[in-house]
């Protein structure tokens, strides 16, 4: 042991520089996946090795923390910049310039940011081809053209990273800055496949479509349109949106917290307000996306479906829900908490209907986090008359949960409009008029949402989730697409009465936005292991079967411990990068920078800002 | 400060009231403390709305309370996952090792006596009909023994010859359908998947042991009608053969044939080879 912590040591005194601390953590993926070798050695004599150990930590825990970690990593790196573009364009389109400063901010964390989810993922790649080489060999076999084509997404999207970041101060004017927003789109665009690309190899293990025929090309392709592949590929893309937006929020509550005068804080406030309101908009389209992801796993496996909501993992998605939930309060509370603080004298016009949101999020909650059948004692379920109580089993079927996260998502969606309006005062001729169609388009969908699940008691599974569920969702996008334009109309020539105080709120809105970033990350971390675990005992689920001495789910208690260490491993890694990123902004301040200039500079890894280089 | 006693009775009076009324119409405990901790919440949100403003922080000291905040929300999401009721993993673990000692044991060790399960298999076949064609003739019109259910197998329970080490093989083969997972694609006795592969309560009738067998090896064997593209893409895994032993899958083909509900419109398979 104490050899090899030298070696490490003297390997990264060799590498030094800033590289050194990816060098070291590559040394040590390398050097845990060493005693591996040694224990490999039982299966090597009867045949090829089918798995490898390691003492102490075990493969399968290792493995889940690196994909974890990288997997989230990756969901920051795809999802700043979207959250950056968008920005961009909103400054480009707008005019308003602290927008475009936002996504350079934002931009700038990204070199270190790729190259760190690379250095997971080369990890996660040794460590895997390490401990599970059966199931490496047979998804290479599958998937190998699709490798190949990842290879090529991954140079292009370096490519254009560099070209996005080192190119922004360069490209700003005219016809540069379209062409600067358009690298800003390839960029995405080539995230998006990198996304696309490797679920097809995770959704494949939970969802396979084996063809024994064809090419490899086509045996690649059947196996990538597998059934789970487009509905993971979406739910990830908003999430990652989301993830996106909460970081930065996160990220904006931290340095408003620590911030020592008031530019800052009004900068670090406002940048929490653009941070939680991405997060928000994304998270209104989440549970739509889960919904259909859930449909698709019940269609192809009705089993997996069981397993997941009505099976041993059925408390699960009350711990979900539970995060779910608090993620809806937090945000309205940010919300609410703006209409208090940012807006003075808003307060008391919209205490009351805050105080009803509350409530009514509260009971949404409490329906959403009944568990259909439950783990009861003997007395317990005699009392009841069975496992499922008369009254709460009602509330545990999915036509309830159904109906309750819509409503949610509606409320948080009326919190954000009641934010928008406070203020301001309006003075269209049709305002009275507007206002009372939008009430009435508010209370016709809660009630028809409200009518449909409770109709869906009585119709068969098959009517309620193809017409009822997609109905409810529909009417609550309806609701959406109807308020924001006339809320922008009415506003547009509406009076402000109060400005907008940024740098006002209280330190707890700072706390609000890292509890919404952490609920968000463990979000991930828990749908991450419900997604594994529904597969039980097999690696590609009915097709190859999990031999080894993990093949069975750990029990949510242990799980959550592993989960929490990941958010908390993920948290340190991003303030790392975060810290590395914003060091050169101290030292240009130090140097006698610009007062009120907003921070950007120095890229962490590659050495040295385009401003520098200038 | 009065005004914020006031809300903490107020949700403590509504959390009391929801607990009480949880307690009286039954609810289990855990609901019980649920539903307070619901009033709870609503009331700590309420009054952190109105709470005059914290002492500003920065720097280190910022820092620092973020990460407690922090490592108190991991710890209070550890805590929590693990005080909800757990399953235990051990039960997992028992099902994988049975059904990968018994695809380990292979033939060698086979604990079935094939042969003498096929012949006794088929002898049973034979008498059921014989018993099918004498109620034809006693002029009853139906097809098949009366079923309780009427989706219960002819031969419901039918010990397997060979003594201790026989074992029941209708249990065995039944077994298998459970382990194998093949209700994921196949409806039987009502339940399980059937857009993906055929519905079986009526397979008895149309293939003997041997054939369900040989289709249990070989996917390809043998097309239902109806499932034509299904066949082409070779949705039926060909893995069975590997994964299960020839008593197993010799047991779950006889279970199998013992379905001869006519009254289910299970498809004809068409031999393809």
């Amino acid at each position: 042991m104490q050899q090899g912590v030298g070696t490490i040591e003297r390997a990264l005194r060799a590498v030094g520089g800033h590289g050194g601390w990816l060098a070291g953590l590559l040394l040590i993926a390398g050097w845990l996946a060493l005693p591996s070798i040694g224990l490999a050695a039982e299966g090597a004599t009867t045949g090829p090795t089918e798995y490898r150990d390691i003492p102490y930590i075990g493969s399968r825990n290792l493995i889940w923390i690196v994909a974890q970690l990288h997997l989230l990593l990756a969901g920051f790196v795809l999802g700043v910049p979207i959250f950056a573009w968008l920005c961009e364009v909103v400054a480009w389109r707008g005019g308003e310039k602290r927008y475009d400063k936002l996504a350079k901010e934002f931009t700038k964390l990204l070199t270190s940011a790729y190259s760190t989810t690379a250095l997971f993922g080369g990890i996660l790649l040794f460590l895997l081809v390490a401990f599970y080489p059966k199931l490496m060999n047979y998804l290479t076999d599958i998937f190998f053209p699709s490798f190949l084509l990842y290879c090529l997404l991954f140079l292009l999207e370096t490519a254009t990273l560099y070209l996005y970041w080192y190119g922004w101060d360069a490209m700003q004017e005219g016809n540069k800055k379209t062409l600067h927003i358009f690298l800003g789109f390839l960029l995405n665009f080539f995230a998006l496949f990198i996304m696309i690309v490797p679920n097809a190899w995770a959704t494949f293990q939970s969802s396979p479509v084996v063809i024994s025929d064809g090419t490899a090309i086509e045996r690649a392709w059947a196996a990538t349109w597998n059934p789970t592949w487009w509905p993971i590929n979406i739910h990830r893309l908003i999430a990652n949106v989301v993830l996106g937006g909460y970081i930065c929020g996160a990220y904006a509550g931290i340095r408003y917290l620590s911030s020592r005068n008031t530019e800052e804080r009004e900068h670090y406030d406002w940048m929490g307000y653009v941070g939680n309101f991405i997060g928000v908009f994304g998270l209104l389209a989440l549970p739509f996306a889960g919904y259909w992801l859930m449909r698709e796993i019940y269609q192809y496996n009705q089993q997996m479906g069981i397993t997941l909501m009505g099976g041993f993992l059925s408390w699960l998605f009350i711990i979900q829900a539970m995060l779910i939930g608090v993620l809806f309060l937090g945000s309205n509370y940010y919300f609410w908490l703006g209409i208090t603080y940012r807006i003075p004298g808003s307060e008391s016009k919209y205490r009351k209907p805050m105080l009803w949101m509350l409530v009514s999020l509260l009971l949404c909650l409490a329906v959403w986090m009944t568990p259909h059948s439950l783990v009861a004692s003997i007395e317990e379920a005699q009392k009841m008359g069975g496992a499922h109580h008369p009254l709460l089993g009602v509330l545990g079927v999915m036509s309830a949960k159904m109906t309750v996260s819509n409503l949610m998502i509606l409320i948080t969606f009326m919190s954000f409009v009641m934010y928008w309006r406070a203020g301001k005062q309006d003075t269209a001729g049709w305002a009275t008029f507007g206002k009372a169609v939008m009430g009435s388009v508010l209370v016709l969908a809660s009630i028809a949402v409200i009518v449909l699940g409770v109709w869906g008691y009585f119709v068969p599974a098959i009517v309620r989730i193809n017409y009822f569920s997609t109905s409810q969702v529909l009417i609550v996008i309806f609701v959406i697409l109807t308020i924001t334009p006339l809320t922008a109309l009415l506003l547009k020539s509406a009076k402000t009465t109060t400005e907008m105080v940024w740098g006002s709120m209280p330190p707890r809105a700072g706390y609000a936005l890292v509890l919404n970033a952490v609920m968000v990350i463990l979000l991930m971390t828990l749908m991450g292991y419900a997604r594994s675990s529904s597969r039980v005992h097999w690696h590609v689920y009915g097709v190859m079967r999990d031999s080894s001495p993990y093949a069975y789910s750990p029990a949510l208690g242990s799980a959550s411990l592993i989960m929490a260490f990941c958010t908390f491993s993920f948290c340190m890694i991003v303030a790392f990068i975060f810290w590395v990123a914003t060091m050169g902004d101290k030292a240009k301040a130090g140097h006698g920078a610009a007062k009120g200039e907003l921070p950007h500079g120095i890229p962490a890894m590659a050495g040295g800002s385009p401003d520098e280089r200038r | 400060m009065g005004k914020a006693m006031f809300k903490l009775v107020i949700g403590l009076v509504v959390g009391g009231g929801l607990w009480f009324t949880a307690k009286a119409m039954g609810f289990p405990p855990v609901f019980q403390w649920a539903f307070f901790s619901y009033a709870a919440v609503g009331t700590v949100v309420f009054l952190l709305l109105d709470l005059p403003s914290m002492k500003p922080q920065s720097g280190w000291g910022a820092a620092l309370s973020v990460l407690l905040f922090f490592g108190l929300l991991c710890v209070g999401y550890g805590a929590g996952a693990s005080l909800l009721p757990q399953f235990d993993p051990e039960d997992e673990k028992g099902k994988t090792a049975k059904v990968l000692g018994s695809a380990k044991s292979g033939n060698p060790l086979d604990p079935w006596k094939a042969d003498e399960v096929i012949q006794r298999a088929k002898e049973l076949d034979q008498k059921v009909k014989e018993l099918e064609a004498r109620i034809k003739a006693l002029g009853s019109g139906l097809a098949t023994v009366p079923q309780p259910g009427g989706a219960a197998p002819v031969t419901a329970s039918v010990p397997a010859p060979g003594g201790a080490s026989g074992g029941d093989i209708l249990k065995v083969g039944e077994e298998q359908w459970q382990l194998q997972e093949c209700y994921n694609c196949h409806k039987l006795r009502g339940d399980g998947g059937k857009k993906r592969g055929p519905e079986l309560d009526n397979i008895g009738t149309h293939l003997t042991v041997d054939q369900i067998k040989q289709k249990i090896m070989d996917p390809k064997s043998y097309m239902a009608t109806g499932f034509e593209k299904e066949w082409e893409k070779g949705r039926m895994p060909d893995k069975f053969k590997d994964v299960m032993s020839d008593g197993e899958i010799t047991a779950l083909a006889t279970w199998l044939n013992t379905f001869k509900n006519t009254a289910v419109d299970t498809p004809i398979p068409i031999k393809k080879k």
